[in-house]
């Protein structure tokens, strides 16, 4: 079962499983856009109804948390989890999500919950959405990673939906599609005749229990060249590029079985990081080539996260203000003589200052 | 420039006095000059009305508070003529007028009943 958060969220929970997802939202509107087994309406206090969404800002989000918080905290347990962290409503109630968690004291491994974050892409979308990113960021999932108390932390990002110019339906389905190719492991494992290794469903399970940033890929694997060459020449670039490895898992499927010993490669290549792999080698007679299914888990620093960020937002600000200073036009100063322009018009008027004080005058006043 | 040839404590209270005034009080000073300058009598109800047709107060009570505000400061005379109030300008209000056409910006607007009289 999934569950999404906010508008994004709910499409994405929505697109993996609509027949058990639940979605999360503070707009009647948005949990009536979305298919779905559960929706629920986080409530907000608001005179107007609550049509509307929480326009960008986190703070209503998180207001709207305590609404629901026992619930979503039973809820969230042992799933996957979809929010963006541009938004209003994903942001605010995930952050406030991922702070109760790390306030516990212990979650059980298999209760934690697989959060997949969709990260907007700086050079083109709102400086709110990237704001929100940044303090979500460096705040909550900061918290959440120290506390280790979360499972795999997926961070999706817009980049290739905006340098690609795909549909967000489309875009949402490859995501989606990208996933689906990494929780299938252990079910291929299961399908497939096995020829060394083993990865079960409690090996997925506990690995996805890990507190660490997932990067997985699928890709052609060509035995006759270097794995690391491969490798970064496949990072998903539907993800955050991958920092070095702390812990790996694969799954690799050869069309022949001869072609077994060809991991040994892959386990070289972790070895030589310090990593040791937990890994799975199936026979797939479909197949005319060996794929390849890998997962890194990575630790980045928030940090250099937000850093990131807030690098390529600064960036973006500077450019607009250099395009304001161009088109700032500076204005002929004009100097008007205020007194000068009133006194013509009241003589135009026939009615003037010195008429009065020469009628005083006359009158024997002054 | 010394406006009112008195003591220094008297020039003080003067400015202080025409620093307070209003437009309305302006306007008042201004037609009752007007109308003694063409033989006209001007009166408390004509000030009303006058004000009234401007927009600027829609009940008597305000017309009398601003006549009787310039009376108390010695700007104006009023005088029981025949029944009506009549209004004149003094050599005090003369001066205050004077003040405020130099120092403000006040604009000028046109009596209807003076207008009408012309």
């Amino acid at each position: 079962m999934s569950i999404g958060i906010g508008g994004a969220g709910s499409k994405l929970a929505s697109m993996l499983d609509h027949g058990t997802c639940t979605i999360v939202n503070v707009s009647d509107v948005e949990l009536n856009k979305v298919e779905a087994s559960t929706k629920i309406r986080a409530v907000i206090h608001s005179h107007r109804g609550q049509y509307r969404g929480s326009r960008k800002s986190p703070e209503l989000g998180r207001t709207a948390f305590a609404s629901v918080s026992d619930k979503m905290l039973e809820l969230i347990q042992g799933q996957i989890l979809f929010s963006s962290t541009g938004g209003g409503t994903g942001n605010g109630l995930s952050s406030e999500l991922l702070e109760s968690l790390s306030g516990m004291r212990n979650v059980p491994t298999l209760d934690k919950t697989t959060f997949a974050f969709v990260l907007p892409y700086p050079d083109r979308e709102a400086t709110e959405f990237v704001d929100n990113t940044i303090e979500f960021l460096g705040g909550p999932l900061s918290m959440a990673i120290d506390g280790g108390n979360t499972g795999n932390i997926i961070l999706f990002s817009n980049r290739e939906k905006f340098l690609r110019k795909l549909p967000e339906a489309e875009y949402n389905a490859l995501l989606i599609d990208s996933l689906e190719r990494f929780l299938a492991i252990p079910d291929k494992g299961a399908e497939h005749h096995l020829l060394d290794g083993h990865i079960d469903y409690e090996d997925f399970s506990l690995y996805q229990s890990r507190p660490y940033f997932n990067h997985f890929t699928q890709f052609v694997y060509d035995p006759q060249l270097p794995f690391a060459q491969q490798l970064t020449s496949n990072y998903n670039p539907l993800l955050l590029p991958p920092a070095a490895a702390i812990e790996a898992l694969f799954l690799l499927e050869v069309p022949d079985p001869h072609q077994t010993p060809a991991f040994y490669q892959v386990l070289d290549h972790f070895a030589k990081e310090g990593v040791a792999p937990v890994y799975s080698v199936v026979h797939n007679p479909t197949l005319s080539e060996p794929l390849m299914t890998l997962s890194i888990l990575y630790s980045r620093k928030p940090l250099e996260l937000v850093e990131d960020f807030t690098s390529i937002s600064e960036k973006s600000k500077r450019t607009r203000l250099e395009k304001s200073l161009d088109q700032h036009v500076t204005l002929a100063r004009l100097d008007v003589d205020l007194e000068g322009e009133a006194k013509k018009l009241a003589t135009k008027r026939g009615d003037n200052g010195e008429e009065i004080i020469a009628t005083l005058k006359r009158l024997g006043k002054l | 420039m010394a406006i009112y040839s008195g003591s220094e404590g008297m020039i003080d209270l003067f400015e202080q006095q025409t620093s307070q005034l209003k437009q309305s009080h302006f306007l008042i000073l201004y037609w009752v000059t007007q109308a003694e300058d063409r033989g006209v009598r001007y009166n408390i109800t004509n000030v009303f009305d006058d004000l009234k047709a401007l927009g600027i107060t829609r009940t008597k009570q305000n017309a009398v508070a601003y006549v009787e505000t310039l009376a108390a400061l010695c700007f104006i005379q009023v005088r029981d003529e025949s029944n009506r109030k009549n209004l004149y300008i003094t050599t005090h209000g003369a001066r205050a007028l004077k003040t405020l056409l130099t120092s403000r910006n006040f604009s000028y607007q046109p009596s209807t009943f003076l207008e009408a009289a012309s």
